[in-house]
């Protein structure tokens, strides 16, 4: 009981079907299956970190310096960005180099910077690293549950039996649309 | 074949689409003409805008596509009496353009029409929605409900009481959408439509056996028998079953995938209504977890495909197999020929001792003969 | 988006940056319900991706991919620091009505991904023409999005009360925001299929 409540309160404060956050960075991902969930896990990755690292960067930014912020979140994915990259070239230079023109998709987008912030929102004046952790972290499953549920109807909404001006793309936005809508009606 | 499917087709829908008329039948004689002119109105609407669908994406419009009027007088089923005709004539019109046609229609269905519909009139005029005035308050074609109450789903999901007879539950004498309280007739619908295999056994079993399962461990009163009763009779759980979950179109084809469909949804309804207390979360969860029908079918016909690929390369093993045996009884024979022709050269070599080289070749001649035959 | 044949008024209609390369989405779903909202947006996007693709075009070329990326995600944070003093100045309300998706523009797919795809293959009075549609054809969208939205979920234009017989709250919400987008989207390109077709046909007849 506790799981299934647990499941359906994530996916109902999920980033992409009631922020919209990372919506783009999905659609772009999407056109690839594989593609797709190398993105989601690595944007889990991102996001988790992000924030965590998003409590640092609020230790140090005062708030008379909050115009600074985003700088220096996108400092932050940066360095996040590199190591990613460093990472990579040192496990298997091969998938560096598949990966180094798609990893950028995962970094800097509006799914990785708005878990960033949202965890900022959540933690006025109350600065535990827990807190911003678990913010990253649930941002990011939110992310690849809502990719998992994109993968399950790929098939479907690229099929050719979708009228050509909705294939792809536009159904896959109704698609996220009417799933949001269930979720609305939770609420 | 291919005639007899499309005959099935046209068949499953005509089989609900005359349930649902005898649900409607049963709304008339318990809320007058408004439920008889709003049904007409969802499956006028319905019509045209498939009909219109149909024909901008270049398409034949055939019987099959008919299936729209059942969509239709689901909605209109699921709908309060003496409801604002606007609210399910656009819940039709999104049904059949966003939640059908922009997905290729009725054949690329993801998720339930006539679901998608009534979510869209619930997340815009959820205040309308539920809302229900009283059984026999007959309202006219233009006339609205005039003493409006709450269902007795909100009732049972708030307090977990409810007190209302066997006869009333089974004729659907109290407050909820039109067609969904019916609970006699609906269970009649159910068992014509299982039989006729109209609706998938596999999702409405799992569904049953989800929430009978739910109502045991964790009873909502304290009378099993009674959550088990009010579970199955409110919150349109068993209008849901039968024909949104366990809508062919969208379930796995098999019993045993669509089972875990069915219920997944029956658990996770009944989760959700023991901690929130929303009503309908049937139909809610239902189109929540059109994903995971999806999957489902997916690994049907994945399965599907390795079953296939499997006894092909059996098949291939087989005759493999077979062959090798029938080389090796050639080499077989060829050999016993070989120890024949030998034993009557040493026999000839015998008999006529100076002659040996001559007559052992012809002997080898002969030998060499037979085995090209027998080969 | 297309790769050949840049003509600088694409972005305008035929190569949209929201209705057909699905960029800069979130904040028209979520922010785009109202016509007040769509008009911040259009301010903060339009002096935001300008300034900062005008900027990033100034980083060497030669540099690793990795490192442009980087370059041009930190120039538009830079540029988001005066732009927020300034509109805080001049229109408040901006910050408070878009929250987190005004900072978010910082690194929205227009900057980070089309300046090294698309823009930066151009020579600058090229490339700043064809930014300014491209800009333009997200203010369109934004904008029809947000007078739809407002007029169907709240009955109203600008705040101002429209006599609607029904109003559809649903559309206001980010649901009513994704269906309604990809329903645009749709519309957009079978109009252009429509465009296209006739423009093939007119060429053989010349």
């Amino acid at each position: 009981m506790f799981i299934i409540t647990q499941l359906i309160t994530q996916l109902c404060a999920n980033i992409i079907f009631s922020q919209a956050l990372g919506t783009s960075t999905i659609i772009i991902a999407a056109r690839n299956k594989k593609n797709l969930a190398f993105a989601a896990c690595t944007i889990m990755l991102f996001t988790t970190a992000g924030s965590s690292l998003a409590y640092f960067a609020d230790k140090v930014i005062s708030s008379e310096n909050q115009n600074w912020l985003m700088l220096c979140y996108v400092s932050i994915i940066a360095l996040l960005y590199v190591c990613a990259l460093t990472l990579l070239w040192l496990i298997n230079k091969n998938i560096f180099n598949k990966a180094k023109l798609y990893i950028h998709i995962s970094a800097f987008n509006c799914a990785v910077a708005g878990s960033m912030l949202m965890a900022h929102n959540k933690a006025v004046g109350m600065h535990i690293f827990y807190n911003y952790f678990k913010s990253g972290l649930e941002a990011g499953i939110g992310f690849l549950l809502a990719s998992l549920i994109l993968t399950a109807a790929y098939k479907n909404l690229n099929s050719s039996k979708v009228p050509a001006s909705f294939r792809g793309f536009p159904a896959m936005l109704v698609y996220i649309g009417i799933i949001s809508m269930a979720l609305y009606a939770l609420k | 074949m291919l005639i007899n499917k499309a005959k099935k087709e046209r068949f499953v829908w005509l089989d609900i689409t005359i349930t649902l008329a005898a649900l409607q039948l049963m709304a008339y004689f318990y809320y007058g003409l408004h439920t008889v002119v709003t049904a007409f109105a969802c499956v006028a609407f319905s019509f045209v805008c498939e009909y219109i669908s149909v024909r901008l994406s270049n398409k034949k419009f055939t019987a099959d596509n008919l299936t729209c009027v059942s969509d239709g007088l689901i909605i209109s089923l699921m709908m309060p009496a003496g409801i604002d005709y606007k609210i399910p004539v656009m819940a039709c019109i999104f049904a059949n353009v966003v939640g059908k046609n922009i997905f290729g229609g009725r054949k690329n269905i993801i998720f339930s029409p006539a679901a998608v519909g009534y979510l869209f009139a619930l997340t815009s005029w959820k205040d309308k929605l539920n809302m229900y005035p009283l059984p026999f308050a007959r309202i006219g074609i233009r006339e609205q409900a005039k003493e409006l109450a709450v269902s007795a789903s909100y009732t049972f999901n708030t307090t977990g009481k409810l007190s209302l007879s066997d006869y009333d539950i089974l004729l659907g004498n109290f407050c909820g959408g039109v067609g969904t309280v019916s609970i006699l007739l609906l269970l009649i619908s159910a068992v014509i439509l299982l039989f006729r295999r109209d609706i998938s056994l596999g999702a409405f079993v799992g569904a049953v056996a989800g929430n009978v399962f739910m109502s045991v461990v964790c009873p909502v009163t304290s009378d099993i028998s009674d959550t088990l009763k009010y579970v199955f009779t409110t919150n349109m759980t068993l209008f849901a079953t039968i024909f949104i979950i366990s809508d062919i179109r969208t379930t796995p084809h098999k019993s045993y995938y669509s089972f875990y469909y069915g219920l997944f949804t029956a658990l996770i309804s009944y989760a959700l209504l023991l901690t929130t207390g929303i009503e309908n979360l049937s139909v809610i969860i239902a189109v929540l977890l059109t994903p995971l029908a999806l999957a489902l079918k997916k690994l049907e016909d994945k399965i599907k495909y390795l079953k296939s690929t499997e006894t092909i390369v059996e098949t291939v093993k087989q005759n493999n197999e077979l062959s090798e045996e029938i080389a090796a009884d050639i080499s077989v024979e060829n050999d016993d020929i070989s120890e024949i022709a030998s034993d009557a050269i040493k026999e000839i070599n015998e008999i006529s001792g100076n002659n040996v080289s001559a007559v052992s070749f012809e002997a080898a001649q002969i030998g060499e003969g037979d085995i090209s035959e027998n080969a | 988006m297309k790769m050949h044949n840049f003509s600088p008024v694409d972005g305008l209609l035929r190569d949209n940056t929201v209705l057909s390369a699905g960029m800069v989405i979130s904040p028209i779903i979520i922010c785009g319900n109202n016509l007040q909202n769509a008009v911040a947006l259009i301010y903060a996007f339009s002096i935001i991706t300008l300034f900062s693709v005008a900027l990033a075009s100034f980083v060497p070329q030669k540099l690793p991919y990795a490192a442009k990326i980087i370059a041009y995600a930190i120039i538009s944070s830079a540029i988001f620091i005066p732009v927020k003093i300034l509109t805080e100045q001049i229109y408040p309300q901006c910050s408070e009505s878009i929250g987190i998706y005004f900072p978010l523009l910082a690194v929205n797919s227009l900057i980070v991904y089309q300046t090294e795809v698309r823009f930066f293959k151009m020579r600058k009075l090229k490339m700043i023409s064809s930014l300014v549609f491209y800009i333009l054809g997200f203010d369109f969208v934004i904008l029809l999005v947000g007078f739809i939205r407002e007029l169907l979920a709240y009955g109203t234009i600008y705040n101002h009360v429209v006599n609607m017989d029904s109003i559809i709250s649903g559309i206001g919400a980010p649901f009513g925001g994704f269906i309604l987008l990809g329903l645009l989207c749709g519309i957009f390109r079978k109009l252009r299929t429509i465009a296209s077709s006739g423009n093939d046909s007119d060429s053989e007849v010349k």
